[in-house]
């Protein structure tokens, strides 16, 4: 439901910033990560480097590394084989969340079924949300356009009020701190080098000063 | 519109589809390795805790960009309005602590709609 939201979001971005159809949803389609997604809208609008985009995208799509690490052991070691490699495109926010709260009721030789008919469930709504959102900003008056293009930039906003570890509410503060600076400084790298000065500086605090104390590494 | 077509075409051509390719295959890399890793990796590890602050300062970087300076049609909506839908909306969020996201994500959405409406 918020994924097909912010999907007709991302739809109504491509095309309230000039990109076709075809570009928008291939993102949809073969990379299925919304910040990835725009991000790579945001730095190609901004006109950065092939080179700049591909870094910042593949970096924001390190949780999936993650999320993977976290989720795929507990499937049956039978399900465990190269079949994986397919399945894991499958996997996003939305599959993740609710699969990592569903499995411990579930059996463990039906858990790859459940995550796979999940998560090609949100990967097909995807599509025809993204292309819906294309050709509604098109033709609704521009107040609602207004509406879908605020959807992902507001989820992703309000999903960090839900972040719990203090180190990430850190790096989440200096993203927000350098992330203008940077990109009044240089809009093509602003999101590499925020991230990575801010991450960074977020675990130097979290490692000197945190975790000295207890009940704050979260 | 003609300026913001004239953003798209910025990058155009060739140069967004092989950036498009790049970001795939960046993508699918780490879901791929994420596969790799699950057998043996600690997720506690003092690696994945960077990584993921990185990730999380980078996303906060692009959030904040796209809320307080943004390009195209938004940027047509004044600074404070955007502050302060978005404050309302962290205000539905929090006013419960759990399951509030798709009330939240509305209150946002249709309050900027309200506004696109009566400006």
């Amino acid at each position: 439901m918020v994924l097909f939201a912010g999907m007709v979001g991302f739809g109504a971005m491509g095309k309230t910033n000039g990109f076709d159809v075809w570009f928008t949803s291939f993102t949809t389609f073969f990379m299925f990560a919304l910040p990835g997604q725009v991000v790579l809208l945001e730095m190609a609008i901004t006109g950065s480097s092939v080179l700049a985009i591909a870094l910042a995208v593949t970096l924001t799509s390190t949780r999936f590394v993650t999320m993977t690490v976290t989720l795929f052991p507990q499937f049956h070691q039978k399900d465990r084989n190269r079949n994986l490699y397919a399945s894991v495109h499958l996997l996003a926010m939305t599959a993740w969340a609710i699969s990592m709260k569903e499995f411990h009721s579930i059996e463990v030789k039906h858990r790859l079924s459940y995550f796979v008919g999940l998560g090609l469930l949100c990967w097909l709504i995807s599509i025809p949300g993204t292309i819906l959102g294309f050709y509604l900003a098109g033709m609704v008056p521009s107040a609602v356009t207004l509406g879908l293009v605020f959807i992902n930039p507001l989820f992703f906003l309000l999903t960090f009020t839900e972040v719990k570890p203090w180190i990430n509410r850190i790096a989440i503060l200096m993203g927000s701190i350098f992330g203008p600076i940077f990109f009044i400084v240089d809009r093509d790298t602003s999101l590499l080098t925020a991230g990575v000065i801010g991450g960074t500086l977020a675990y130097v605090i979290d490692r000197k000063f945190l975790r000295k104390r207890a009940g704050v590494i979260g | 519109m003609n300026v913001i077509h004239n953003m798209a075409d910025a990058l155009s051509g060739w140069g967004l589809w092989i950036a498009l390719v790049g970001a795939c295959l960046g993508t699918y890399f780490c879901r791929a390795i994420g596969v790799l890793l699950s057998n043996s990796i600690n997720q506690d590890s003092e690696i994945f805790r960077w990584l993921s602050a990185v990730t999380y300062a980078m996303v906060a970087a692009l959030t904040i960009r796209l809320i307080v300076m943004p390009l195209g049609l938004m940027s047509t909506v004044p600074l404070w309005i955007r502050i302060l839908i978005c404050a309302l909306s962290i205000g539905v969020m929090v006013s419960k602590p759990t399951k509030r996201l798709v009330p939240a994500l509305l209150t946002g959405t249709l309050l900027m709609v309200g506004y696109g409406v009566i400006r």
